[in-house]
């Protein structure tokens, strides 16, 4: 079962249950570089305890929307609403306040350090007088817990990250999210660089985080790994959000139609 | 095809459990070569020559180690946050030189010359700090161009000339045996401890091994590279300007760094810091095993000193020892 101890402590009430509310919530959210508008007016709602993926052609505006979303990015206009309460997100601090945590595309791991060492790079535990000096014992705990709860088929904490395969270096870099607190987990084409049985374990940490009650926004190219983990697909085209649907109503055919189908639509336009 | 059946699978490892014999031989050298080959100088020499081995002698050897070993320390921090501080040779000529206009020249006091050269030696470093982490020059190049300018003002000081320190204060005080053991060695010992306790045992440890390794992680995660940047280049000058305050108080006058007849060369601390197993690309390195390094080239230059071999000698095996360096991290890379 999940210990109290990691469920997201930016939980503010019992209000929000499990796949009513939306946990976060974007309107008319626009952002443009010069004269390119890379996401416009997009209108999204991603419920709270679930995975929601989001796919899209190669320049779709996907990754600009995760990015106004964890501050990477700063608004052209429009709003974010995070637990129903409009935020402020000026950058990845203010994101990471609200629970908001991206995992990076290229997971941004120290290989020469082990498993502690990076899950905790940035925000080390310390004791002793000032907090001159690391807690390893604390942190060494920590990591050990939060990757058992993962169910994380690590070797050991102590493990140097280049020794680990792509999966499991994902588990560190979730983990990581996890342990700054965590609870919209962000990732980016996770999949994309890995072998069949290390995507297995990277769509089953998926599952596991959502059992515990975190939300996860995939982004990802693969529509077979979309019906295999996600609740709710959104789909965007040019900047544009062209549609949500929950997994359970839609089908493979319509997705793909949704994204291809938008394109032809454009073009006929044209 | 359910992705369960994936994860009921059994990662298989990498790497096999039985390494073949040879690969065992090779970790083994790459781990504890260091010290054999210290251990073994230093019984060859004890052997060939009889006082070798006596406590004055060891005495020697450590207070001899004190220059280099104190400026590989600083040297080594640096690195190991992915910086090549080539400034180390200016940085000790403008010690030097300060200490001795200062000291001797212009009469200040002891405390007031020690402030004055650690100032300078903040300002170099600052130097440093801003061409590498603001105007994002490499290090290599940035520091050594610096170097050549911190060589030039310390000349154009002294115009040249070796100031001889004959007030009694600086060697008093800076050549004084507390328990028999003079005080260079002891502060060595001190830097090093705390310099290990540093990489270790802090946040700024953790923080400079990962800017080494991988800067972009590090900024992403949060880490204050800029701060942590600037402390690696001012414990590496603070470090030289200590080393160096020692080596001229033993001298008994300015040392002429930068020349032939240098005390040390930045090849020796290449050298030193590379057999210690620090790497030039940074993100790794144990400063313990530095120590070590200095050991084993003091001790060569010791011996063969002591033999009466010739400088061509002793220069000749420093520059294999260097080549010899370089070529160990590159091995030490390429396995990993």
């Amino acid at each position: 079962m999940l210990e109290t101890s990691l469920t997201p402590k930016t939980i503010s009430s019992a209000s929000y249950q499990s796949g009513q509310d939306p946990i976060l919530e974007t309107r008319a959210l626009c952002k443009s570089f010069g004269a390119v508008q890379a996401v416009r007016s997009v209108d999204w709602s991603v419920r709270r305890g679930e995975v929601c993926a989001l796919l899209g052609d190669n320049g779709a505006g996907k990754s600009t929307l995760i990015k106004l979303v964890s501050g990477a990015l700063v608004p052209s206009s429009g709003e974010i609403l995070v637990r129903g309460e409009r935020a402020r997100i000026t950058g990845p601090a203010d994101a990471l306040k609200l629970g908001i945590a991206p995992v990076y595309q290229d997971l941004a791991l120290v290989e020469s350090r082990n498993v502690v060492q990076n899950m905790f790079l940035g925000g080390e535990l310390t004791h002793g007088p000032f907090g001159w000096f690391l807690d390893h014992a604390r942190m060494t705990r920590e990591a050990q817990r939060v990757l058992a709860e993962m169910r994380s088929r690590i070797p050991s904490a102590q493990e140097v990250v280049r020794k680990l395969s792509g999966g499991q270096r994902q588990a560190v870099a979730i983990a990581r999210t996890l342990i700054r607190g965590g609870e919209i987990i962000i990732m980016d084409e996770p999949t994309a660089a890995l072998g069949v049985e290390q995507t297995a374990e990277v769509l089953s940490l998926i599952r596991t985080l959502r059992t515990q009650g975190r939300t996860v926004i995939l982004i990802t190219h693969n529509i077979s790994h979309v019906f295999e983990v996600a609740d709710q697909i959104s789909v965007m085209f040019r900047g544009q959000m062209v549609g949500t649907r929950r997994i359970a109503q839609t089908t493979h055919e319509e997705v793909v139609s949704m994204i291809v189908g938008a394109r032809r639509d454009a073009l006929s336009e044209a | 095809m359910s992705y369960e059946r994936f994860s009921d699978v059994q990662t298989v490892s990498n790497r096999s459990p039985v390494q073949p014999f040879n690969t065992r031989i090779v970790d083994f050298f790459l781990e504890n070569g260091l010290y054999v080959s210290t251990a073994a100088l230093f019984i060859v020499f004890a052997v060939l020559i009889p006082s070798f081995s006596s406590l004055e002698s060891i005495v020697n050897i450590l207070s001899s180690a004190a220059l280099k070993g104190i400026i590989a320390a600083g040297f080594t921090i640096a690195l190991i946050a992915g910086l090549i501080d080539a400034s180390v040779v200016g940085v000790a000529v403008v010690t030097t030189v300060l200490t001795g206009a200062l000291f001797q020249g212009l009469g200040w006091s002891l405390p007031a010359t020690l402030a004055a050269v650690a100032g300078a030696a903040l300002l170099m470093a600052l130097l440093n700090f801003v061409l590498v982490a603001r105007v994002r020059i490499n290090s290599f190049v940035a520091t050594t161009a610096t170097s050549g300018l911190f060589l030039a003002v310390g000349l154009a000081i002294t115009g040249g000339q070796t100031i001889t320190i004959t007030r009694p204060e600086l060697q008093s005080v800076l050549l004084n045996r507390p328990l028999g053991i003079p005080i260079a060695v002891w502060v060595l010992l001190i830097v090093y401890v705390a310099a290990y306790v540093m990489l270790t045992q802090t946040r700024l440890g953790a923080h400079l091994y990962a800017i080494g390794a991988n800067p972009t992680a590090a900024r992403v995660t949060g880490v204050p590279v800029g701060r942590a940047t600037l402390i690696a280049f001012v414990l590496c000058a603070l470090g030289t300007a200590l080393g160096t305050v020692f080596a001229t108080a033993r001298a008994g006058s300015t040392l002429l760094f930068g020349t032939a007849f240098s005390t040390f060369d930045l090849s020796e601390i290449f050298t030193a810091v590379l057999l210690g197993g620090s790497s030039l690309y940074g993100g790794s390195g144990k400063i313990e095993r530095n120590l070590v390094a200095v050991l084993f080239l003091t001790i060569l230059a010791f011996g063969l000193q002591l033999l009466g071999a010739k400088t061509g000698v002793w220069l000749v095996l420093k520059g294999s020892a260097f080549v010899t360096a370089i070529l160990l991290d590159v091995i030490r890379q390429r396995r990993q």
